[in-house]
């Protein structure tokens, strides 16, 4: 466990170097474009216009208003989006007839992506907040069932056994063998869903929603304020880093790694 | 012990009719009975069968470890899976204890092959997973739990995953586990083919040694001579394919006297074994030549 936890934290100050280094070398070059170009308030406004940009934001109080609106849209649509999944995927993996039949359907379904099923939506509920949390639910559903579906599967048909044999129910079954069985897959099948989640969330409040950071870069745009898109740009891509840094990786490291069905 | 009753209750066994009349008698009706066992599997490709079992019958009694070898591909591990209750059988009877097998049940343990415990948890909680499944409250779980994993060795190994184990552990861990369960009768196909050799021959004295301590009826399936010979009480020789009872091979001696040290010098030992491999070889003679 103590090896485990410096592991981690070596981990930690190596990525924290990278990091920063990488982060400087973009800044110094972003900058370095920005001065040179023409007009860059309107084509590319430098770091500095940025956080100048988002210092405004913040005094008026729509940056945190916009992000806390596509967060909670994102926990939440992603939220019920795994817990209807896993146990689908779980359940439908328990009987492999069922699960050899559902198993192409899946996949076709969880090829459509977010994007392409956009327009259907539209078409049913208009641009609403009940579209955009639609779609997120769609894109987080079908990954991580589709990928819950294709763990249970794989897992050694003698861990069952050695389970039915102790006299275990499907209930327990399930519980014991094939949601750990089925982690490695629940773990990607969740990145998959988050990650798609999140696309949906910023590509549903640009097309159909009022509020949340999707809008503002949707009208940072149409009113040529560049510097607000690029802080809408920035905002998603550090949310997604801190998400997957701080929350799925250790679920990750506590579960597969730990029980060597993983190597790292 | 009552003599008198076990006298009975042979005498009634003779004639087919087992009556269980009172406890005394308990010790001489048998654990597992197979009778008439026929099994073919079904080739959904070809349309053709594959006719794996013929016409087994068997009788394990309380205490007693009876080993099988046969050539490979006879039937072994299909009568297994079918005591396991793993494998659906139509043609003839297989009951543990007066009750007829139709699925998996606790009554039956089982040490597979392949080890078999669960790589997500650790080995106390794989040990203990048969008594979580029943329900069993966890201060007693724990007590039994670490009984058994000082039976098998795993002394400080308690809180390891199976992936930080030995093979020769792992399958301590899956005895261990089929022990705490305590089923009425325990199966184990081949559980020492996949260790080294020397892992293999300690395994052997544990199992005799855990065979003396709890004194559990045991049906062990093996491709090794040397081990049934070394295990068992009675080793029963399958034919080639089908598999048929071809010879049931007796081996008087007390566990006590079963180690690797005295076995090779023992003329009950050798006289067993020579006879199964005599016995092994002619069939094994026959399935190449099919
Ligand atoms: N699921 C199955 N479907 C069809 N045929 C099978 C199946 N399992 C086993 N068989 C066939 O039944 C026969 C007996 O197989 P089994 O596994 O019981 O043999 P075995 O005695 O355990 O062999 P080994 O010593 O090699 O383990 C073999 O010919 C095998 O090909
Ligand atoms: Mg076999």
């Amino acid at each position: 466990m103590d090896r485990l936890w410096w592991h981690f934290q070596q981990l930690l100050k190596i990525d924290a170097m990278n990091l920063v280094i990488l982060v400087i070398v973009v800044l110094i070059g972003w900058t370095i474009i920005s001065e040179t170009i023409p007009n860059p308030a309107r084509y590319l406004p430098s770091p500095l216009a940025v956080s100048l940009s988002s210092v405004d934001m913040l005094v008026k109080g729509l940056l945190p208003s916009y992000y806390s609106d596509t967060l909670v849209r994102l926990i939440i649509g992603s939220s019920i989006g795994l817990a209807a999944g896993i146990p689908f995927g779980l359940l439908l993996g328990l009987n492999k007839t069922v699960a050899d039949m559902f198993h192409p359907m899946m996949n076709f379904f969880q090829s459509v992506s977010g994007i392409a099923i956009f327009p259907i939506v539209v078409i049913w509920w208009g641009n609403s907040d009940t579209t955009v949390l639609a779609v997120i639910l769609y894109t987080s559903f079908f990954p991580i069932a589709f990928n819950v579906l294709s763990g249970v599967r794989e897992i050694p048909i003698r861990y069952v056994n050695a389970a039915r044999t102790m006299g275990a129910s499907r209930y327990q079954i399930m519980k014991d063998v094939l949601f750990p069985g089925a982690m490695p897959h629940i773990a990607t099948g969740s990145r998959l869903s988050i990650g798609f989640a999140w696309r949906a969330v910023i590509a549903g409040e640009m097309l159909a929603g009022r509020q949340g950071l999707g809008w503002m870069i949707f009208t940072g745009q149409d009113a040529d304020r560049t510097a607000e898109v690029i802080l809408g740009m920035v905002m998603i891509g550090l949310t997604w880093i801190i998400l997957d840094h701080y929350l799925l990786r250790p679920i990750e490291a506590d579960t597969i790694e730990r029980w060597g069905l993983v190597q790292r | 012990m009552d003599d008198g009753g076990r006298e009975v209750a042979r005498a009634r066994h003779c004639c087919n009719e087992i009556i269980i009349t009172g406890a005394a008698m308990n010790s001489m009706t048998p654990k597992l009975v197979v009778e008439g066992l026929t099994h073919y599997y079904p080739d959904e490709y070809t349309g053709e069968s594959v006719h794996a079992l013929e016409d087994i019958n068997l009788e394990l009694y309380e205490g007693e470890l009876v080993s099988v070898v046969g050539p490979s591909g006879c039937g072994k591990s299909t009568l297994l899976n079918i005591l396991a209750g793993l494998l659906p059988y139509k043609i003839g009877t297989a009951s543990v204890d007066g009750n007829v097998i139709h699925g998996p049940g606790p009554d039956r343990g089982v040490v597979f092959q392949e080890h078999a415990i669960l790589p997500w948890r650790t080995v106390a909680k794989n040990i203990g997973h048969g008594l979580e499944i029943r329900r069993v409250p966890q201060a007693e779980r724990e007590k039994r739990v670490q009984e058994f994993i000082d039976l098998v060795g795993l002394t400080g190994f308690e809180d390891k995953f199976p992936h930080e184990l030995s093979g020769g552990m792992k399958q301590r861990c899956q005895v261990a586990r089929t022990l705490c369960s305590d089923p009425v009768v325990m199966l184990m196909d081949e559980p020492f083919a996949a260790v080294d050799a020397q892992t293999r021959i300690t395994l052997q004295e544990e199992l005799n040694r855990i065979a003396m301590a709890t004194h559990k009826t045991i049906l062990f399936i093996t491709h090794s001579v040397e081990e049934a010979a070394f295990l068992a009480d009675r080793c029963l020789v399958f034919s080639a394919r089908p598999g048929r009872l071809k010879e049931i091979v007796k081996i008087d001696i007390p566990r006590e006297q079963r180690n690797w040290t005295n076995m090779n010098d023992n003329a009950i030992f050798i006289s067993a074994r020579d006879r199964i491999l005599a016995s092994v070889r002619e069939e094994v003679s026959i399935a190449v030549e099919e």
